[in-house]
């Protein structure tokens, strides 16, 4: 085999994966590491589980938040994220169980195009506004032009080779299933694909380190994952720690003669 | 959305921290500074690098807020500060992201390899200054955090940032006085005992004269059912006198048997905006007077930030209060279940129960001078979900009652931008600049008297509305309860 095919066929998608799922959870590790001192939920909250469940669905499937504040990038973020969504799908469908076209039709196999060009219009879409935007180019920094970059390269390429039939699936499925089972083959070598491949594998890697990881992190924000019940149930903090204050009897020295005057032990009934 | 990149609100810092005050509440590195000096000590970063380790692992949410944020640009244009001044760092995640860049700097993988690339900057003498400039520029309002696909929290980012700025020798004085006040004497206003009684005995004669009835309000009456805390300002006159009086004759109404005490006559905690310690010290105050009079329950006054600790705060920092009740209404037998734990209510809740009940002797004709709308302070309706009750009592008190504009009303108000810190002279030109879409929406009422439950609301409002000539009374809720209830 060519080495270079072997490298990026059967060294490097092992290290990429490896990468983003322990990457992940070293993330995850990490924050459910730090303790949470005070339970201070973004009011109005729910108060029951349920309720700060259908709060947290509403944030994720409807992306509630974002649109009460800003319609627009409501609409793009959307489409980018369901695009993103059905694309990861018709991949898992399409490159690790095409024996089953038969069997669920081929509208897996054809929605990853169409996903593919909604999701490229999407990214075309928040990258245009981050250059365009005063305020949202201010907060802008080089990465995360870079993380669209990489994206509208990826999905390019893909909708790219799959529009023009330059790819063969069937092989691209074939040599999956050899890495699925730690047996890799020779990926197909094509152009497109490789490079579609590569820069998929550099994303994977990227994304714990980023702020893509906020694709997890959004489930621990205290400010929405939180019951309304402070009051209600003690919440403890592992760090609180003693502290001193004048004591009345402090207080009661120091300004005796004027409580005094209130009535005898600073006391009026 | 335009922003001015000449940085037009970095004129606008919060005067330093006096000597004396540093000293009395032993904050860190006592000295001779000012908000243009900062005469930092020689160490400063290394500290504040230090302290700000401590604070990322100290508050889950904070590391958390730091890392996920996508600079999706939803919360910029939300910031009242930002509206106002046009300032790009007052978007919230620009607030934000002068310490993010800092963190990343130093406590992540990838600024240390990629720095600028990613974001991340060096922590230098600048920064320290456009962090003391811009992180008491935040009033704390949470109004970001509700448009925020994530529900990050500046101003959970910027409790912790304050802390670092306060680890190396900088808080503002706006705080810091009212705190050593708060600490040595018993309250923000610095009213010692005697002023305290001289100002109940006053409107004791007032209320006398508008209505003949006689009151006297127990003062740290031990065994009281219940302790009364209000916001110390209640007891000094102007905007606030009308609530202190409303609810003395509630009180006598009802037949309440409250008191309030002298030692914790503060209900308002700045330490909430200056860092942990004080937050707490501030709060403890008012449980162990609670122990020591030995009341069953504790029910607080109309004040923003106040709420904002004894809700969220109080029984996690000085909590289990096994040795108070769960609190009862006396007077309707309701029990205050969701308070079970901190045993103290807000008097907001405890009127619209009474009035639900229909214990109180209501004339709503009394207030029909006025056309009155209501201000939700940033605190009761985005960390208590306080919204309905205040609502539900204007409208069985007073006749012509009005409702904002809603998209800077409810959980979506706009604040009075005075809170955290920024009650000061020199921050007024840039809270009148901030409160503007607030005023415009509060003019398109018509109203003439706007209602609030917040101590600093009432002081900060009646100081704008003599600016923009409103022509509008503030003052408190049960200002207007006060003003309807009948004595036979
Ligand atoms: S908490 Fe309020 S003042 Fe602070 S950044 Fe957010 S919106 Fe602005
Ligand atoms: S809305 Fe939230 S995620 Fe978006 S830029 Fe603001 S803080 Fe970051």
């Amino acid at each position: 085999m060519d080495p270079i095919l072997f490298f990026i066929g059967s060294i490097t998608p092992y290290i990429a994966f490896f990468v983003l799922i322990f990457g992940l959870a070293y993330r995850v590790v990490r924050w459910l590491s730090i303790p949470i001192p005070f339970r201070f939920p973004v009011a109005p909250a729910p108060v029951t589980r349920l309720g700060v469940l259908k709060r947290m669905s509403l944030d994720l499937f409807v992306f509630r938040s974002l649109l009460k504040g800003n319609k627009k990038l409501w609409i793009g973020g959307y489409v980018f994220h369901v695009a993103l969504a059905i694309t990861l799908i018709s991949h898992i469908l399409n490159v690790y169980f095409h024996y089953i076209w038969d069997v669920v039709g081929y509208f897996w196999y054809e929605a990853v195009l169409y996903s593919g060009i909604f999701f490229l219009a999407a990214l075309i879409f928040l990258f245009v506004r981050r250059i365009v935007l005063p305020n949202v180019r201010y907060i802008s920094k080089i990465s995360d032009y870079i993380i669209l970059i990489l994206l509208i390269a990826i999905v390019f390429l893909g909708v790219y080779m799959r529009s023009f039939g330059l790819i063969d699936i069937s092989a691209v499925s074939t040599y999956m299933y050899s890495l699925l089972t730690f047996n890799p083959t020779a990926p197909p070598d094509n152009i497109y694909f490789l490079t579609h491949y590569i820069l998929a594998q550099i994303l994977f890697i990227y994304i714990p380190f980023s702020k893509v990881s906020h694709l997890i992190g959004w489930i621990l924000s205290t400010t929405r994952n939180k019951r309304n019940i402070t009051r209600w149930r003690r919440h403890v903090n592992p760090w609180d720690y003693p502290v001193k204050i004048m004591t009345w009897e402090e207080y009661y020295e120091k300004f005796k003669d004027e409580l005094e005057t209130i009535g005898p032990g600073g006391e009026r009934k | 959305m335009k922003i001015d990149k000449s940085l037009p609100a970095r004129k606008y810092k919060l005067y330093a921290t006096w000597k004396r005050d540093m000293e009395t509440l032993e904050l860190p590195f006592p000295r001779e500074w000012s908000h243009k000096e900062f005469n930092l000590p020689p160490d400063w970063k290394k500290i504040a690098l230090k302290k700000m380790e401590e604070v990322v692992n100290k508050y889950r949410s904070v590391k958390l807020f730091l890392d996920i944020c996508v600079k999706c640009g939803a919360c910029t244009d939300k910031c009242p500060f930002f509206l106002g001044t046009l300032d790009p760092n007052n978007m919230p995640v620009a607030r934000q992201d002068l310490f993010r860049s800092v963190y990343k700097k130093y406590f992540t993988l990838t600024g240390k390899i990629f720095g600028a690339l990613v974001g991340a900057e060096e922590l230098t003498e600048e920064m320290v200054e456009l962090w003391y400039t811009y992180f008491y520029q935040c009033s704390q309002c949470r109004r970001c955090s509700v448009f925020c696909p994530y529900g990050i929290d500046t101003a959970e980012i910027m409790i912790a940032a304050r802390e670092v700025l306060t680890a190396i020798g900088l808080s503002p004085r706006s705080l810091t006085e009212a705190i050593a006040k708060c600490e040595t004497i018993g309250n923000h206003m610095g009213i010692p005992p005697a002023a305290l009684l001289s100002a109940i005995q006053f409107a004791e004669e007032e209320i006398k004269e508008e209505t003949g009835i006689e009151i006297k309000v127990p003062i740290n009456k031990k065994g009281a059912e219940i302790l009364y805390v209000p916001p110390s300002a209640d007891f000094f006159g102007g905007p606030h006198w009308g609530t202190l009086k409303g609810v003395i004759k509630m009180f006598h109404q009802i037949g309440l048997d409250y008191t309030i005490s002298t030692y914790a006559s503060e209900g308002g905690n700045f330490g909430t905006w200056l860092g942990y310690e004080h937050m707490k010290k501030i709060n403890k105050k008012l449980v162990e007077e609670a122990r020591r009079l030995g009341v069953k329950w504790i029910l607080g006054g109309e004040c923003g930030h106040m709420w904002r600790v004894i809700h969220a705060f109080m029984d996690t920092m000085n909590g289990p209060l096994d040795f108070l009740e769960e609190p009862v209404s006396p007077i309707t037998g309701t029990k205050f279940k969701h308070a079970a734990s901190t045993k103290m209510v807000h008097i907001c809740e405890f009127t619209a129960d009474l009035i639900k009940h229909g214990k109180l002797k209501l004339d709503p004709s009394k207030n029909d001078q006025y056309i009155v709308t209501y201000h939700d302070s940033c605190n009761p309706a985005r960390v208590m979900g306080l919204i309905e009750e205040p609502r539900y009592i204007l409208k069985n008190v007073c006749r012509n009652y009005v409702e904002l504009d809603p998209n800077v009303n409810r959980e979506k108000t706009i604040c009075c931008c005075a809170g955290g810190g920024l009650l000061a002279d020199e921050t007024i030109e840039l809270r009148l600049k901030a409160v503007r879409p607030k005023i415009e929406a509060i003019k398109r009422t018509g109203a003439n008297f706007l209602a609030c439950i917040c101590a600093i609301d009432k002081a900060a409002f009646t100081e704008y509305s003599d600016h923009f000539k409103l022509n509008i009374t503030v003052g408190g809720v049960h200002e207007l309860v006060g003003n309807a209830l009948v004595f036979d």
